[in-house]
């Protein structure tokens, strides 16, 4: 039996239909309905459906449904992802463990100076003998022949620094940047090239493929706003110009996850800047990121999303993820080029779904076009 | 001067639904009116063609013109949004160094923004080969899907 049995069909003409004109509006200023709401649902649309956390990372084509699946219940986005945060390194080299409440991690380190001094990017042949290329191929043949009407081909750099600093440590890369500077250099740029070629076996097959890269790691907890600048905002706008060239985007989907308190200030002139791109920031400090300030600093250039705490929506408390899902659409809703209400990052896989539809709720009450 | 273009950018043109003469045309007053900019090695000179941007890149070649490519998009030159760095370009006209930026796009009622060289000081545009034909192509694509 395979996974599409199930599930039973999305109601294509009426949610998903209306969910596609709505997804559509920040991008091409055709508004429709409401302020779209994308909670970056992962393993919590697993969970959602009986499954388990692992099941979603194990088994990526029933995760991928059921993704599709439970967006018709909250109203979410009319389209499908699937990810995790390291694509790219078991063709480096590493090896990642499944884990029952996690995504897959990393068995370990695998790389000294001298071993990163021989590094090399992998090339286009190697990646689809590897393990990502094939995995997100069969992912998208899932999803073309089950879900089609949810398909966008997505190539992930996601985060570049913080998954070329597993290959030699968190903690052993974060000293290399005052240290080793031209290692760690030198190891973020071969992971960046090989994500590029990635992109571009994507792009091949598809036509094009979206773009999701972030900053993670590289934030203003552990780094300068100059540190951040050189080891993440240069690498993101060389991997965004570089997949372009090779024919992947136009769409961007840039995440900065964490606290980007000052750091922000690095980012609008070194990525690139499309007419399909999606700018979200987690946090300013302890708190969520400001819409106003999102606004204000970035909607000449893309689309923003705006958060709502991802502590809130394992909270029993939905009136407090109303309140703050408000804020956050009343601040940030007349950005130029469009607004979409975010959680601060990937929602939690035991989210609570009153909270869920508090977030929808707020997106019909104050994100309705026309009505402001 | 002598305009060559090969067989191979002919095909290229007509695939586009343009006339080699206009791509003559486009070069000719380029060259009359030095509005264009170079590298060094080559020209690049853009003109309106009904609907479409025209983009000749050319380079002088022993007293005549080679035609090495010509791409055009349909999303509109709007104005400059910002402006990052210095490139290699130079613009003729002015003399001015053409920066790396970002410009306004509008198409189908939408106004968004892409990767350009920019002139700030006349408020030009241009768009290189690489993000016509891939980047922005595919982007003219979505947006006639998703307003359709």
């Amino acid at each position: 039996m395979g996974y599409e049995e199930l599930f039973p069909k999305n109601d294509l003409s009426g949610w998903h239909a209306n969910a596609a004109k709505r997804f559509a509006s920040p991008f091409v200023d055709n508004f429709h309905d409401r302020i779209d709401v994308d909670p970056i649902i992962l393993s919590n649309a697993a969970v959602n459906c009986g499954f388990t956390i692992r099941d979603f990372y194990e088994k990526p084509e029933l995760g991928i449904h059921c993704v599709g699946y439970i967006s018709e219940l909250f109203d979410l986005l009319p389209v499908t992802h699937w990810f995790f945060s390291l694509p790219w390194v078991r063709e480096l080299g590493m090896t990642l463990e499944y884990k029952e409440t996690l995504p897959p991690v990393p068995t370990g380190p695998i790389l000294d100076a001298d071993g990163v001094e021989g590094l090399e990017p992998i090339c286009k042949t190697d990646l689809q003998n590897g393990s990502t290329i094939p995995l997100f191929f069969n992912l998208y043949d899932y999803v073309q022949k089950n879900l089609p009407h949810t398909l966008v081909p997505i190539s992930y750099g996601f985060d570049l620094v913080g998954a070329s600093a597993e290959l030699i440590g968190v903690e052993e890369f974060i000293m290399w940047t005052f240290t080793e500077p031209d290692l760690a250099h030198k190891l973020v740029d071969t992971y960046v090239q090989t994500s590029i070629n990635g992109a571009e076996v994507m792009a091949d097959k598809f036509g094009f493929a979206m773009l999701i890269v972030g900053s993670v790691l590289a934030n203003n907890d552990i780094f300068s706003d100059d540190a951040v600048e050189e080891f993440s905002a240069k690498k993101m706008g060389t991997y965004v110009d570089q997949c372009f060239r090779r024919g992947a985007g136009p769409q961007v989907f840039y995440h900065l996850c964490g606290n980007h308190e000052t750091d922000y200030k690095v980012f609008k002139e070194n990525l690139l800047w499309s007419p399909f791109n999606v700018l979200h920031i987690g946090y300013q400090g302890q708190k969520v990121f400001p819409s106003d300030l999102l606004k204000s600093e970035f909607q000449d250039v893309t689309t923003c999303m705006g958060s709502v705490d991802t502590k809130l929506m394992i909270n029993p408390n939905p009136a407090k993820v109303y309140e703050q899902a408000k804020e956050s659409l009343l601040a940030g809703r007349d950005s130029k080029k469009g607004f979409i209400l975010g959680n601060s990052c990937e929602t939690p896989p035991y989210t609570i779904p009153g909270n869920l539809l508090a977030m929808v709720r707020a997106a019909r009450d104050f994100g309705t076009y026309g009505t402001w | 001067m002598e305009i060559i273009i090969s067989d191979e950018v002919k095909a290229g043109i007509e695939g586009k639904a343009l006339k080699v003469d206009e791509i003559k045309a486009l070069i000719n007053g380029a060259e009359a009116s030095k509005d264009k900019i170079t590298n060094g090695s080559k020209f690049l000179a853009k003109k309106k063609l009904g609907d479409v941007t025209v983009y000749a890149d050319y380079s002088e070649e022993g007293g005549a013109l080679k035609v090495n490519s010509v791409y055009a998009h349909k999303m509109i030159l709007q104005d400059i949004v910002m402006d990052t760095a210095d490139t290699e370009w130079t613009y003729v006209k002015t003399g001015a160094k053409i920066r790396k930026g970002h410009t306004n796009l509008s198409f189908m009622g939408a106004t968004r923004s892409a990767p350009s060289l920019v002139d700030p000081a006349s408020g030009e545009s241009w768009l290189e080969e690489y993000l016509a034909a891939k980047t922005i192509a595919v982007a003219e694509m979505l947006f006639s899907q998703k307003r359709a």
